[in-house]
């Protein structure tokens, strides 16, 4: 059968699933396994899954893997219903093959008491997708940075983490008291590493690009000086609070990437994750280039320049471009690539920040900070993956038993493939391209920085909870 | 050429022909928003194009037919008097119908976005936008929608072409043979923030020139790594803390104003350490060579980053920066028009 020749499982979003894929590509990171079979679903649950002898081919085609779960997303619910909402984001997590989605807690009123966190499961349950929600609560109230938010009530009702995120605690006696105490209840601390006393007013990463298109530089050090400052707390903390985990997200530098690595090999409970953007993606797109970050490296793993070697072909300053923290050189998206393939990074989430056209198509440095990439991150890491940066097993493990063991075990058996379980799982179409345009989006949010471009990987059929989370609605 | 131009060239007589039709189909910039992306005959243009504007300028009634018929709105975002004048001055010269906006007297303090500002100007007529902003990039934004073209007259940190293709005709007015090639130029002063002084390092590098940038560490941030990774043209430019070896031989200083806010904001101890250790003074100014050009895009700060002896001494060009600012928007004006 040809899988693009007609819908797989057709029907409304939300209804239970039952599914025959015969030869697919398999992988499923929690067992170690890859390669071709066949998975069986009925009624919703996963009931078979058969590994085949014969081959075909290197994951070429239509390929099969657990549910992705992202631990970075904002959707804006409540406060900023214009930019996203609660459905709106879970319908787009499910068009890019996310199952699972950890929202982050900068809404208006932020998430930082049981009530809110409620009210928005509640509003997941209500829209009618099959994604799970996992709110994340603020660290701090009201995510003031000032005193502790009430985290024993936030991890009763459920949140999956606990994070101030862009606006990150600057006050190190805080910090450790966060981490304390997030431990003591079960839940890591996120924290989006900033030293704010460096960023006053910045716009772009400090380098060439910045000083030439006159942006306010951005230095990689209010990034590398945080995660320093994070984990030499978390190495005091960890001694006395076993259950004390700290999480980096979207690191973009290798010097933080360098930290991390050290601190893992030294023992500490720490994790990490990359976005897509900050992999793929570097500073001299602000200028107007617009090639992948493996191809703006020269030979000695340094940054070319566009300037000279004719890779300007875009506009400059594209406000869909400004985001935090800001796209880096090449070298620090290579960093960040060498560190998904040697295991330092755990988990690739998207940071999906959508905006409004109000708040986005305005002049670059006060447009709002956010790439609102769910729904484009699968193909811009099959590019990756496409140029020999990165293996697709190594991917799909970033997307799927990478940030299930981050969340530990209030994501039991997600990130898998689990028979008998309810199925939870995406099929794309590895050889299938597809162009970023407003209509094939599902998020609200205005402005990806790819519109129009073509990308690789088209997602056919996404199931979580064993029922019906988005279908390619126009297959090839 | 536009059917406007052509049109109006043949209302205006041959000499304005000879400055903007023989060579309009050389010029493809419906839009001028910085200097680095002009290459040197382009440059060339404009300064051969502002040399026959000049001639207007010094009629006794100075009055071309080109821009006539055609709206020219001066959007300014950010306090100016001198720059905003010279367009003004430069379009009527040009006969066009010039309208001044500023952000104090309209919607824009109600909150309307730049692009609806825009739209709006468009809707009344604009075809010419010239714009100054605080934000770095705001003339691209404009540029991608605006029907007409836009011409950045100054955005936050980043560009100010028309300064520095003035800039450029001035100095090339007062060295020998009218060349800058292997001329020293410095730039001295706050590089950092200066729009002035990154549009004028495209000008002057592709003019050959050996390019000095000098000023306090704090303020040259970045500009190592833009002079390591080099630019096009140039056989030299260098980045310097020392003033004495920037200073030593140079054929012209370009010295850049300093602002209070460079002391609240840590990056200078006062007013005072700059100036004795970065003021363009009488003395310093003994290490150049004969003869060495002094320029400032103002306001100047006399006292602090020059003289008052040297901003007003026989080697100043200053009030002149400012007389040939109106045949070089003059000269941009009329380019931009004729590739719309």
């Amino acid at each position: 059968m040809s899988l693009t020749a007609a819908r797989l499982v057709g029907g409304e979003v939300g209804r239970r699933v039952d599914l025959e894929l015969g030869e697919a590509w398999l992988i499923d990171p929690a067992s170690g396994r890859e390669g071709p079979g066949e998975v069986v679903v009925r009624e919703g649950i996963l009931e078979s899954v058969v590994w085949l002898d014969r081959g075909t081919g290197r994951g070429g085609g239509i390929v099969v893997a657990p549910g992705f779960i992202d631990l970075h997303a904002h959707l804006r619910e409540p406060g900023g219903a214009d930019a996203e909402t609660i459905a709106s984001g879970l319908d787009a997590a499910a068009h890019g093959g996310f199952t699972t989605v950890c929202a982050m807690p900068n809404t208006t009123p932020p998430i930082d008491d049981a009530a809110m966190v409620e009210a928005a499961l509640a509003a997941a349950a209500a829209c009618g997708s099959p994604v799970r929600l996992l709110p994340f609560g603020s660290a701090t109230a009201g995510r003031a940075g000032e005193r502790l938010a009430p985290l024993g009530e936030l991890a009763a009702a459920g949140v999956a983490g606990f994070s101030d995120d862009g606006s990150p605690i600057q006050d190190a006696q805080l910090f450790r008291n966060a981490l304390a105490y997030a431990g003591m209840v079960g839940i890591p601390l996120v924290d989006h590493p900033e030293d704010c006393t460096l960023t006053v007013g910045a716009e772009a990463n400090d380098g060439l690009v910045a000083t030439i298109l006159g942006l306010r530089g951005w230095p990689g050090a209010a990034e590398s000086n945080a995660v320093a400052r994070d984990l030499g707390l978390l190495a005091e903390v960890s001694r006395e609070v076993p259950g004390a985990r700290l999480h980096l997200t979207h690191l973009s530098t290798a010097a933080s990437l360098d930290h991390v690595r050290r601190a893992k090999a030294a023992g500490l409970p720490v994790t990490c994750d990359v976005t897509p953007h900050h992999l793929a993606l570097t500073d001299e797109w602000l200028a107007g280039a617009r090639r992948w970050a493996w191809e703006a490296l020269d030979d000695d793993g340094g940054a070319r320049n566009p300037w000279r070697d004719g890779a300007l072909v875009a506009a400059p300053y594209d406000s869909a471009l400004r985001v935090n923290p800001p796209l880096r050189s090449a070298t620090d998206a290579a960093a960040c690539g060498a560190a998904l393939a040697d295991g330092t990074v755990d988990a690739i989430a998207t940071d999906h920040a959508p905006h409004t056209e109000v708040d986005k198509d305005v002049e670059f440095g006060l447009a709002r900070p956010g790439i609102a990439g769910i729904e484009t991150a699968l193909g811009v890491l099959l590019e990756a993956v496409d140029a020999g940066r990165v293996s697709l097993p190594r991917v799909v493990e970033a997307l799927t038993s990478g940030p299930a063991s981050v969340l530990g075990p209030i994501v039991d058996g997600l990130g898998s493939l689990v028979v008998g379980a309810p199925a939870d799982l995406v099929v794309f179409d590895r050889s299938a391209r597809w162009t970023v345009a407003p209509g094939s989006l599902r998020t609200k949010g205005h402005g990806s920085p790819l519109l129009g471009r073509s990308l690789p990987g088209r997602v056919l059929l996404t199931l979580a909870q064993g029922r019906l989370a988005f279908e390619d609605a126009a297959p090839v | 050429m536009s059917q406007v131009l052509a049109d109006s060239i043949d209302a205006s007589g041959a000499e304005v022909s000879a400055a903007t039709g023989a060579h309009a189909s050389a010029w493809p910039h419906r839009h001028l928003l910085d200097t680095d992306i002009l290459t040197w005959p382009q440059i060339e243009l404009v300064m051969d194009t502002a040399e026959q504007m000049a001639e207007i300028v010094d009629r006794r009634r100075p009055r071309s037919e080109v821009l006539r018929g055609i709206g020219v709105t001066n959007l300014f975002y950010e306090a100016s008097t001198r720059t905003r004048v010279s367009f003004e001055v430069a379009a009527k010269h040009l006969s066009a119908d010039v309208v001044n906006v500023t952000a104090g007297g309209s919607s824009v303090e109600k909150g309307e976005s730049l692009l609806d500002t825009m739209r709006t100007l468009e809707a009344l007529g604009t075809r010419v936008l010239v714009i100054r902003h605080a934000t770095s990039g705001a003339p691209y934004l404009v540029a991608r929608e605006f029907g007409g073209s836009v011409i950045n007259a100054g955005d936050g940190r980043h560009a100010h072409p028309t300064q520095a293709l003035g800039d450029l005709y001035t100095l090339r007015r007062h060295l020998p043979g009218g060349s800058l090639l292997g001329r020293k130029v410095v730039i001295l002063g706050d590089v950092l923030h200066s729009r002035v002084a990154r549009s004028n390092l495209w000008t002057l590098t592709a003019a050959g020139a050996d390019v000095w940038v000098c000023g306090p560490a704090t303020l040259l941030r970045g500009f190592e790594a833009w002079a390591a990774a080099g630019v096009g043209g140039s056989r030299r430019f260098a980045v310097t803390t020392d003033i004495v070896a920037a200073l030593r031989d140079a054929d012209a200083v370009m010295a850049l104003r300093i602002q209070q806010e460079r002391m609240s904001s840590g990056l200078l101890p006062s007013v005072h350490e700059y100036a004795a250790r970065f003021g363009l003074t009488s003395e310093r100014l003994a290490l150049a060579a004969e003869g060495c050009l002094v320029l400032h895009p103002g306001p100047m700060n006399e006292g602090v980053e020059i003289a008052p002896d040297v901003a007003r001494g026989p080697r100043s060009l200053v009030t002149e920066q400012v007389a040939n600012g109106v045949p070089i928007r003059m000269a941009v004006l009329s380019l931009v028009v004729s590739a719309a």
